[in-house]
């Protein structure tokens, strides 16, 4: 707001010098404009003029791209660059390619193997022992030790960054090094997905020398002995990675430099792509985007399988949800390809079961227990618990934070249950912000969640939902299935592992706490002349190092 | 004590005053930013954290951010990072809020300075129009324009724009400058410097129906104000003398009914500021234009409260401190004004 004017008070006898005042202001001002106007008119004529010589230009060359150079756009953010600071995807596209880990996830693989380590292994269900290679350095030729390591988790734990993935190793009770190249790992309980945990970009290596121990490190002058170095880094514009000389990985580079170009809006995403601006798009276009650009010439469009999962949730402390016979009508006649086809065009998967397609242990429980969708079965069920039809079922869903089809999925499932008869859903939504407040708080009978997991490990795709402290309000602690989460969390063997899920996949497919609905599909869009975007989906992380051109 | 020295006097009471009074209002604005992100549910953990991590885990977060603070420590060291104007470090993206106001800054004043342009160059014109020929066709159809332009908010105007011609304008496309490298952030003055015709050609084109859709949130007090300052001007006794002594009305009308309707325009666009400034926030998130209008829609959404209070502050700080160079130069132009 303004300050408020000052008083004017009309005088007749200063009109004359109120004029000789403003013509004479006029004059100095009128060459101000002219000035202005010419140095605007210089700009304007100057833009219709030569071309500079500059080969990378405005468009597709890209800065200082080069040979080899690909430049990705994306509408994911990047919240920090000090792996302390960083627990989401767009921070964890640069990380995961600037730092080295002492695991990590190989291409197209689930099951984490050596990275930085030549080797590890359990010595005991709580101790876990890695031996580095020899040899490794930082982009600033700093060496990598076990010390590196030892001072990376030290840090992480003692920053616990508000915005961190400290969480994730909440079960690291200690790290000790023996000699240069040994590190042992001391865990509070039995954890078989820590090598998993490693191998996220949680367990990034930092230089001792560059990372202050207690604060997160400001600016974007970070180092790391990944694939590529951060060569410039321009917030919510741009960054630029160039291929690291030093790195000593088994991952192989097919391109030099990977410029990323962030975009606000996923509309000038596809324009970017449409224009040659971007010659990959990875994250995230929506599906009528994709269709759009399935038809533009010189571009394809890649699908590869995601991680992103759809849940409808149920709050037992709700009435109706309060019933097992309402959650299970409604798993009875829910239509998961209807909306996958009527929400997403098809660009998600229907999914039956907590743990993802592509995840060891993946069952099709649903699907075993419900079959296809069936009003009879679920009107008998209903019938049988003595329940009234149409049963009145409050569905929430919030606009906010799932992606603007996330409201056709909410009518989708509205239209479903009613077809049936059995069912008046009155759907509600709330900003992202109240909605996790009112999930937690027993406010909905049933509502949306979307998760993305953090780890390829059957273990984070169920024991989030169903822990004693679940990160949504769910109202269902089932003894059984947290004495099955005990046992598969305190072993490495995979039969053991896999049995343990498919009993908590059963149970949860008769209890029905939750009803998974789709899983996504990773997007890619390539101009022409782009290689390797198959093998870059990769459902772990997307790997720009197998990006190249021809 | 003589005349002179008494005025001088005066008038630096009179600055004084308006900077005492100032403060009050600036306080008061502090208080109602900080207190509208309290009052909006959320705050920066449960926006990105929200999701994945259950009650206790947000709970620790927020202890450790220092969100559950009592709300009288959190707004004293709002008030210190004002006071000594280093805003701090946004949550979301740990970005310096100076940074933010330095690299997005020239983005927001290229385009408040392309909407002037485009209301200067469509409303002075049409205004003296208007008032050269009163209550004919053309004064009643600019009326009607410019009501319309008062009655069409940015969020009206702004869509239409881009859905009718975005696609055609180029403006659809992005924005992306590769190759310039930064000098003064501001985008166009950088492209030149680096002789990147390219890129200041791309920039303008980008500009365009921005500008518009901005500037035609003022062009309608452009039009009336040239309208009714040249209807006033025009019946002065100056003029009339000017007739009197032969001179032509084409002359009569440009050298001095058109110079002296100006003057007040002088006054109204600097107060324009505050509006084009609202105006830019919605008109930058809509035409995906950097500056710093998009960042602030951006960190409301993640209730950044470091960052949309750094923001909005200083948006706040530069409206109050035109206003006060508005209200002196007029204190001393114009001798209507009494202090």
């Amino acid at each position: 707001m303004p300050i408020p004017l000052v008083s004017v008070a009309v005088d007749a006898d200063s009109t004359f010098r109120h004029v000789s005042k403003g013509i004479h202001w006029m004059s100095r001002n009128k060459r101000v404009v002219a000035a202005a106007a010419v140095a605007f008119l210089a700009v304007g004529a100057a833009a219709c003029g030569g071309k500079k010589d500059n080969s990378s230009g405005n468009g597709g060359g890209g800065n200082g791209g080069g040979k080899g150079a690909v430049i990705v756009g994306t509408t994911d953010s990047v919240s920090s660059l000090d792996p302390a600071g960083a627990y989401d995807y767009g921070s964890w596209e640069i990380i995961d390619s600037v730092y080295q880990k002492v695991m990590h996830f190989p291409t197209g693989a689930t099951t984490p193997a050596p990275d930085a380590a030549k080797s590890c292994s359990f010595t005991d269900p709580k101790t876990y022992s890695c031996q580095l290679q020899p040899g490794l350095v930082f982009s600033n030729g700093d060496p990598l030790t076990a010390t590196s390591v030892k001072f990376t988790f030290d840090r992480m734990l003692k920053i616990a960054a508000p915005n961190g993935p400290s969480s994730l190793l909440a079960n690291l009770d200690s790290t000790t090094t023996t000699g240069a190249d040994q590190v042992v790992f001391h865990l509070k309980n039995p954890d078989s997905t820590f090598p998993s945990v490693l191998a996220t970009d949680a367990g990034a290596i930092v230089d001792e020398k560059v990372f202050p121990a207690d604060k997160l490190l400001d600016g974007s002058a970070v180092v790391g002995s990944g694939p590529y170095t951060l060569d410039k880094y321009t917030a919510k514009q741009q960054a630029s990675l160039k291929a690291n000389a030093k790195y000593k990985g088994t991952n192989k580079l097919n391109n030099s430099q990977v410029v990323l170009q962030y975009f606000s809006e996923a509309s000038a995403l596809k324009q970017a792509v449409k224009d040659g601006t971007v010659t990959a798009a990875f994250r995230s276009l929506s599906p009528t985007d994709t269709e759009d650009l399935k038809k533009t010439s010189g571009v394809q469009v890649l699908e590869g399988t995601g991680t992103e999962k759809r849940y409808m949730v149920f709050d037992a402390k709700v009435k109706p949800a309060d019933q097992k016979a309402v959650r299970q009508a409604v798993a009875q006649v829910i239509d998961r390809a209807g909306i996958a086809k009527e929400a997403y065009d098809n660009t998600v998967a229907p999914l039956y079961s907590m743990v993802g397609n592509g995840i060891e242990g993946h069952t099709e429980a649903f699907k075993d227990k419900y079959g296809a969708p069936d009003t009879a079965k679920a009107k008998a069920l209903l019938d049988a618990a003595g329940i009234t039809t149409p049963v009145t079922l409050a569905y929430a869903w919030t606009p906010s934070h799932y992606g603007a089809a996330s409201a056709d999925e909410a009518t989708t499932i509205k239209r479903q249950l009613e077809a049936t008869g059995l069912f008046k859903v009155n759907l509600s939504n709330t900003e992202w912000q109240q909605y996790q407040k009112d999930e937690k708080s027993d406010t909905y009978a049933s509502y949306m969640i979307g998760w993305y997991p953090d780890l390829p490990d059957p273990d984070n795709d169920v024991a989030p939902f169903l822990t004693k402290e679940p990160f949504l309000g769910t109202g269902y602690v089932n003894p059984q299935i947290l004495d099955l989460l005990s046992k598969e969390q305190g072993t490495d063997d995979k039969t053991v592992r896999d049995q343990a899920f498919a009993d908590i996949q059963k149970i949860v497919a008769e209890d029905v706490p939750i009803i998974p609905l789709w899983q996504g599909k990773q997007t890619v869009v390539i101009r022409d002349g782009v290689t390797g975007a198959d093998k870059a989906l990769d459902p772990t992380m997307f790997r720009f190092y197998e990006l190249g051109t021809k | 004590m003589s005349n002179t020295s008494k005025q001088s006097g005066s008038l630096r009471r009179y600055i004084l005053t308006r900077i005492a009074l100032a403060v009050p209002m600036v306080l008061i604005l502090l208080i109602l930013v900080f207190v509208m992100m309290r009052v909006a549910p959320g705050d920066p953990i449960s926006s990105s954290q929200g999701g994945k991590l259950n009650a206790t885990e947000l709970a620790a977060r927020r202890h450790a951010a220092g969100f559950d603070a009592p709300l009288y420590q959190q707004f004293w060291d709002y008030l210190k990072s004002v006071v000594t104007l280093n805003f701090g470090t946004t949550f979301s993206d740990r970005r310096s809020v100076r940074d933010i106001i330095i690299e997005n800054g020239g983005a927001t004043l290229t385009l408040t300075a392309g909407a002037l342009v485009f209301a200067a160059v469509i409303g002075i014109p049409v205004g003296l129009l208007a008032g050269r020929y009163r209550d004919r066709p053309v004064d009643v159809l600019s009326r009607l324009a410019s009501t319309i332009s008062y009655a069409s908010p940015v969020f009206v105007t702004a869509p239409l724009l881009m859905l009718a011609f975005g696609t055609t304008s180029g403006q659809a496309s992005p924005l992306i400058q590769l190759n310039v490298p930064t000098q003064t952030h501001i985008l166009i003055v950088d492209a030149a410097l680096d002789g990147d015709w390219d890129a200041v050609t791309d920039i303008l084109q980008h500009l365009l129906l921005p500008s518009i859709a901005l500037g035609l949130l003022i062009v309608g007090v452009f039009i009336r104000m040239i309208r009714i300052n040249l209807i006033q001007s025009l019946q002065g006794d100056y003029i009339e003398a000017a007739r009197a002594r032969g001179v032509r009305e084409r002359h009569v009308v440009a050298r001095h009914g058109f110079r002296n309707a100006l003057v007040p325009v002088i006054t109204v666009l600097g107060l324009q500021v505050a509006m084009l400034l609202g105006g830019a926030v919605l008109t930058e998130k809509i035409f995906n234009w950097p500056g710093i209008g998009r960042q602030l829609i951006d960190y409301i959404n993640q209730r950044d409260y470091v960052a949309v209070q750094g923001i909005v502050t200083v948006f706040a700080l530069v409206v109050v401190v035109i206003s006060l160079l508005i209200d002196f130069v007029n204190a001393l132009i114009d001798p209507r004004v009494r202090y």
